[in-house]
């Protein structure tokens, strides 16, 4: 059926569709999950670690989360080795914003940057997209904290919650029901927790496969990106997570 | 007229034991007229390793943002802060790679280095020819005044407060004997513990 339309990312499909798009967004669907949730004092990263092989020697501290500038960090969902090149393009824009204005970067200006990248590789070049989606927390002096999610078409979007990778649609009906505006960390890490062990796919929900972090501004009005260790992670999962296979 | 001796100013480093001081002249002016007097050549880099800059003000300003730029860039990668010796390699190539169209710009690098907090001074030319010493660096109009004071307080092993009393009588002196330097100084001193900053008020003028 799309057999003759799919294999070059410069041809549209006669309904209109860019195949090589698609299933790169579904490559993504096979990925870790990843939840993100706006609170009115901060953002909430969440994510499910893939690779937990006791013989992995880790060089990063993190295999889903990364810290872009200091008022800016971002999850990943999809090929590690494409977000590597994103990430990396991601934190160059935003040292040649600040070597040029001498302030940070604007949170949606970087998203937008990494986004046109993303978007050159769906139109020309013939190179295939990058099989990587993004959600980004941030802080800037203007709109305060933000989410954003990013996806292999370079299409973005601002959202108050939301979670991609595995099991995506189940953690965002619950996200629907469950968010409140108004929201603070302490309870977006809450919520982050029951949401994201709902869409795991192992049964075992301790701080080894699971890495936790939020964006916040310290009193001094500083903005730090906090990593949650093990030991309050395990507590927040013990007191918070929901297994996702319930029998009742 | 040369450019180096446009705006002014001068930076001064001195090792002590298990600390390092480094200060600077607050003057910023453009030949002989003062513009500001909070203009202060010593920027940090990490809690362990701070940045002196003499020179044409505009240079000092834009290596400095620079230098920002490149640091920032290994820390997110590196997840470490660089050391102080690293980071001295690191200006002197950013140097050299305007060879034949340099930055008017002296730079003194100080800092503790390792796990240990070992002093760690350095100063180059402006085009990233680096200097080692283990007493004192410099750079600026007033180099001369400068190791001419340096040379003759200086001891080894001062521990910080006499560091600070000595660097500071060294500045006093030798802005002294530099129109185009002074209106006051700003002193750091960098311990394994923290860093002391403080302003000292010279002759006005």
């Amino acid at each position: 059926m799309a057999r003759r339309y799919d294999s070059r990312t410069t041809i549209f499909s006669p309904e209109g569709r860019l195949y090589q798009v698609e299933y790169a967004m579904a490559a993504i669907d096979h990925a870790g999950a990843c939840v993100g949730i706006l609170a009115k004092d901060g953002v909430v990263l969440a994510a499910e670690k893939k690779s937990t092989s006791k013989l992995l020697e880790n060089t990063v501290s993190s295999e889903k989360m990364y810290k872009i500038d200091d008022h800016l960090a971002c999850v990943v969902a999809g090929i590690t080795a494409d977000a590597n090149i994103i990430i990396n393009y991601a934190r160059l824009s935003s040292q040649r914003h600040l070597y040029q204005y001498q302030e940070p970067i604007p949170v949606e200006q970087l998203v937008a940057q990494v986004c046109d990248l993303k978007q050159g590789y769906t139109q020309y070049g013939g190179l295939r997209p990058f099989g990587t989606s993004f959600l980004y927390a941030g802080w800037d002096v203007q709109y305060g904290f933000q989410l954003y999610h990013s996806d292999p078409s370079g299409n973005y979007g601002g959202w108050k919650a939301t979670a991609i990778g595995a099991n995506n649609q189940a953690a965002q009906s619950i996200l629907r029901t469950d968010y409140k505006a108004e929201i603070n960390v302490e309870d977006a890490l809450k919520l982050a927790a029951k949401v994201i062990s709902k869409s795991m796919d192992s049964v075992t929900l301790t701080s080894e496969k699971l890495e936790f972090a939020y964006l916040h501004r310290t009193e001094k009005g500083t903005i730090v990106l906090k990593v949650l260790d093990s030991a309050t992670l395990d507590q927040l999962l013990k007191d918070n997570a929901e297994p996702a296979n319930d029998t009742m | 007229m040369s450019i180096m001796e446009y705006n002014g100013g001068a930076v001064l480093a001195m090792v002590g034991k298990n600390c390092v001081a480094i200060a600077s002249d607050l003057r910023f002016g453009v030949q002989a007229q003062t513009l500001s007097t909070n203009f202060s050549k010593v920027f940090p880099i990490s809690s362990k390793c701070f940045l002196g800059l003499s020179g044409l003000a505009t240079d000092i300003l834009t290596l400095h943002q620079k230098l920002v730029f490149k640091n920032n860039l290994y820390k997110l990668r590196e997840e470490r802060e660089m050391s102080p010796r690293v980071f001295a390699n690191m200006v002197a190539s950013t140097l050299y790679e305007k060879r034949f169209g340099p930055f008017f710009s002296e730079p003194v690098i100080a800092g503790l280095e390792g796990p240990e907090n070992k002093p760690y001074i350095t100063a180059m030319d402006l085009l990233g020819a680096p200097v080692d010493a283990h007493d004192f660096v410099m750079s600026g109009t007033c180099t001369p005044a400068m190791y001419g004071m340096c040379e003759t307080l200086y001891r080894p092993n001062l521990e910080p407060d006499d560091l600070f009393e000595t660097i500071s009588q060294c500045l006093l002196a030798a802005f002294d004997r530099d129109a185009i330097t002074g209106w006051g100084a700003v002193v750091h001193i960098l311990t394994p513990t923290g860093v002391i900053s403080r302003k000292l008020k010279g002759r006005q003028d």
